[in-house]
């Protein structure tokens, strides 16, 4: 009972002087602390965890973020920086004993540089924001996650989102170049550069991706590329996934890099139909292909792919003969992780990355799993990188619902891991997958990211317990009440 | 000197000089523990260690401000994996990069390559490519090691034995450690192990000249280059040739109908047949490091393409700038400069006012310093937080970073 002594212990609060300090940076308006507030905040797009922080502060300008960190560092508050909070490994997660920057207040466009091909935004920006702003001109942005209607830059660049094009264009790490950034003790760098190859270490290479670990992005300078002249995507269906599997690797062999290869099994196109009618054929398998860049050189390509999935053992392939029609057969790609609301009362999505060469045998093997757990994994993914997403259909009510699912999303991670490939393909680690780290590195990696941690955060106060394991985090068991560090230094107490 | 365990070892000689310091030893480790032994010796006794691949780079950066131990990298050069359907190649970090690309050039059916074409690249290896971030004109469609690097295994100055990324493209597990790695010169670890990306040959080439051309018309040539429908792989404005050279790798039809639409851009613009193409090519590669001189690596915002020219139409009218090549759609080359101090910092200056960098490459001692960490002092104190983590005793190339500019 020693768990529920802990968890009968009066919520933390922050103190008077130290909301006073933070209502005064931003603004009254600004600082939340009312609990019907926070529990908006309580949780990111990975709803599984929820956590309500001791506030949330929403600055709007880069020296007010410094200001709030500033406050955090004098008084040993963690902190949990938040753009959308659509991420999916619990990156965002609130710290009960911490508050959450929110950076929603930041979302200017703040340059466009057509000639130098670069776009400079606050964090809080949308990643589809930044092509409108320069689709007229002819212009995008690359990674394209497909939260992009919703999902801040500053998220992308705390997780380097990818996207269903990352194939051919690269991932956020490829197309960000410098960034204004407040470190932990709240002081202003600015990384990177407009021009390419800043002198010294590449800093912002190591920033994105860490998950909001390292300190907190406040301006993001982002290279925007040409649209291509022509894109044309096709639907093949296969009667397999191991049918469709050859096709990929039919089309790699033959040189050819599409700017995306999706595929989804049976039990995918079956969810899609009931849920939207995308029309879909009738198929075992079914792989989106696209290809885009300059007419002469897409068209040539393209009628390969199309020869090279009939050999492979296509019963049909579908042509999109204009926008519309492209739109059509990406609908149910981008509307499958939803549509298995219409077939399972729960799922969990699972995000893995395989050698694109192991993907049958894996495939196979989580055939192999459904039976052992009895429960149904529909599967979705993006082929040409081998990033899988199995989605794993289960009952929260069913005996044991959560942690069989919990079991089977695990086990399909160790194929992964077994098969040479990663954790994580563009969820991140986060809470979700802390402390799956030891399964793919070592005591001496996860060293050396300590240490990178220690050099940009001594304190340990950026978004403590999402990345890297700690024996806390992922061995030790709650223990007895004893007061909090923040109680003890006075800058908090129990409501 | 005694080095642990059964590490091959020789004393130093006038010819393993690097910047003018005779290193007492020249360690030749095979494998990561050997690299961990004689790093945990070297961290114990307070010797620097400066590592070499195919030592064609290393004058990159300021020069070391000690040597005591040279660690060649020549042994670690075994090919661990190469799997071409998934398009990457792990191998030792003292792997060429011309062996490399011989075998992975034709395996099993498929025509691959790592997309990289630095200066000296055939004696270079893929830890020195790293290590240096040198590229060449495939830059313009490829990037640098930046962008085809997977993962490592490396060694910290303590004798720890570590890796970072994967053998997959797309992996966001953990800190991104391969960025600090990539450029770091030697000053954060020693690479054991690297995996990279590879990239399809295309089935064709077609190849562009356009010259002579002002400044002016160059820049503009770029810019519309970079609005038109073909993606070239190479655009080489050289200077004082005052030409622009851009090639086009696709498949034969895409080549063909590419090239004609960059024709179409300039009317002196004209495809060229394949001997001239070759002569171009063999006239690209290896600039321009052949003659004698300081080599500065230079990169200027897209806008800067036509006023970084004039500024070379300047210098090189008064002696100072001997040669330059930029790739013209990123905005990234390197100049041969004359070894004179003054030269070297008026085109620095020159660079910087365009909002761009310059980064020294080779010099004489003559020409001094020039490897300042960042203009930023809060980033530079970042970065020597960073360097004093993975090497808190210094022992790593000493240096080649100037923490105080």
């Amino acid at each position: 009972m020693v768990a529920m002594a802990l968890a009968e212990a009066p919520r933390l609060g922050l103190n008077a002087d130290v909301l006073a300090q933070l209502r005064t940076i931003v603004g009254s308006d600004w600082v939340l602390t009312r609990p019907d507030e926070l529990r908006t905040y309580e949780c990111d797009g990975l709803t599984g965890w929820r956590a309500v922080p001791l506030a949330v502060v929403l600055p709007s300008t880069t020296s007010e973020v410094a200001a709030v960190v500033r406050v955090c560092h004098r008084q040993g508050i963690p902190f949990v920086a938040r753009g959308s909070g659509t991420g999916l490994s619990g990156g965002a997660l609130p710290l009960t004993d911490g508050i959450v920057i929110g950076l929603s207040r930041m979302r200017s466009v703040l340059r466009v540089d057509l000639e130098n091909e670069r776009v400079v935004v606050q964090p809080g920006v949308t990643n589809l924001e930044v092509t409108r702003v320069v689709e007229a001109s002819g212009y995008f942005y690359a990674p394209d996650p497909s939260s992009q209607r919703v999902c801040s830059i500053g998220g992308n660049v705390a997780e380097n989102s990818g996207g269903a094009h990352c194939l051919k264009y690269g991932f956020t790490t490829n197309h960000v170049l410098a960034a204004t950034f407040v470190t932990t003790d709240g002081e202003v760098a600015q990384l990177g550069s407009s021009a390419l190859d800043s002198p010294g270490y590449d800093l912002l290479g190591v920033v994105i991706g860490s998950e909001g670990t390292l300190g907190i992005v406040t301006e993001v300078t982002v290279r925007i590329v040409p649209q291509p002249e022509r894109v044309q995507t096709l639907l093949a269906a296969f009667p397999s996934t191991d049918a469709a599997g050859r096709a990929v690797a039919a089309i790699i062999a033959a040189g050819i890099v599409p700017a995306a290869m999706e595929m989804m099994d049976r039990a995918t196109i079956e969810a899609v139909e009931i849920a939207m009618h995308a029309g879909y054929p009738d198929c075992g398998a079914a792989l989106l292909v696209e290809l885009d860049g300059p007419a002469p050189e897409c068209e040539s390509l393209f009628t390969r792919v199309d020869a090279l999935c009939r050999d492979a053992g296509a019963s049909e392939v579908r042509v999109a003969q204009d926008e519309a029609e492209r739109a059509r057969l990406w609908k149910g790609r981008r509307g499958a992780f939803s549509a298995m609301g219409r077939v399972s009362p729960d799922y969990y999505v699972q995000d893995g990355v395989v050698p694109r060469s192991r993907l049958a045998e894996v495939l196979a093997k989580i055939r192999g799993l459904e039976e052992r757990h009895s429960l149904r994994v529909a599967n979705v993914f993006h082929a040409g990188d081998g990033n899988l997403h199995p989605l794993i259909l289960y009952d929260r009510r069913a005996p044991d619902g959560p942690a069989r699912a919990k079991a089977l999303a695990e086990d399909i991670l160790g194929l992964c891991l077994d098969a040479g490939g990663s954790l994580t393909g563009e969820h991140g680690v986060g809470r979700d997958k802390v402390c799956q780290m030891p399964r793919l590195f070592s005591a001496a990696d996860q060293e050396v990211m300590h240490r990178v941690r220690a050099a940009f955060d001594p304190s340990g106060l950026a978004n403590p317990g999402k990345l890297l394991p700690t024996p806390r985090l992922c061995g030790e068991h709650p223990g007895i009440y004893r007061p909090h560090p923040l109680e003890r230094s006075g800058a908090a107490e129990r409501l | 000197m005694e080095m642990a365990g059964e590490v091959p070892t020789r004393p130093g000689a006038p010819g393993d000089a690097v910047s003018g310091l005779i290193p007492d030893l020249v360690v030749t480790p095979g494998s990561a523990q050997e690299v961990s032994a004689v790093l945990r010796a070297s961290s114990q006794r307070g010797w620097s260690v400066v590592v070499r691949g195919g030592g064609t780079k290393l004058t990159w950066g300021a020069p070391p401000r000690h040597c005591e131990i040279v660690l060649e990298t020549g042994r670690l050069d075994q090919l661990v994996e190469h799997e071409p359907g998934d398009l990457i190649c792990v191998a030792g970090a003292g792997m060429t990069l011309g062996r490399l690309q011989s075998l992975v050039a034709g395996a099993a059916g498929y025509r691959q390559r790592l997309m990289l074409d630095p200066p000296q690249g055939d004696g270079a290896t893929l830890g020195g490519l790293v290590a240096t971030r040198a590229a060449g004109p495939l830059r313009a469609r490829y990037g640098t090691m930046r962008d085809q690097l997977l993962g490592a295994q490396f060694v910290l100055a303590d004798g720890t034995i570590a890796r970072t990324g994967g053998k997959v493209v797309k992996n966001v597990a953990g800190y991104d450690i391969d960025k600090l790695l990539v450029g770091s010169l030697g000053t954060l670890a020693v690479l054991v192990e690297v995996a990279v990306r590879l990239h399809p040959v295309a089935d064709s080439s077609r190849t562009v000249l356009l010259e002579p051309l002002s400044p002016s018309e160059a820049g503009s040539f770029c810019a519309a280059l970079r609005r038109a429908p073909a993606v070239p792989s190479l655009v080489e404005v050289l200077w004082p040739e005052r030409a622009v050279l851009v090639r086009i790798e696709s498949s034969p039809e895409g080549a063909e109908r590419q090239a004609e639409r960059v024709v179409a851009l300039h009317p002196r613009a004209r495809v060229l047949d394949e001997p001239e193409a070759r002569l171009w090519e063999q006239r690209v590669e290896g600039r321009p490091w052949g003659g004698s001189g300081p080599v500065v690596g230079i990169s200027v915002p897209l806008s800067a393409i036509s006023a970084l020219l004039e500024l070379a139409e300047r210098e090189a009218a008064s002696g100072a700038l001997l040669e330059l090549s930029v790739r013209g759609t990123i905005g990234v080359g390197e100049a041969r400069l004359v070894a004179d101090p003054q030269a070297v910092s008026r085109t620095r200056e020159g660079v910087e006012k365009l909002g761009g960098q310059m980064e020294l490459h080779r010099s004489g001692a003559e020409v001094g310093r020039l490897g300042s960490a960042s203009q930023d002092p809060v980033a530079r104190r970042l970065m020597k937080a960073v360097k004093t983590a993975l090497d808190p005793g210094d022992i790593l190339a000493p240096g080649r970073w100037d923490w105080e500019a």
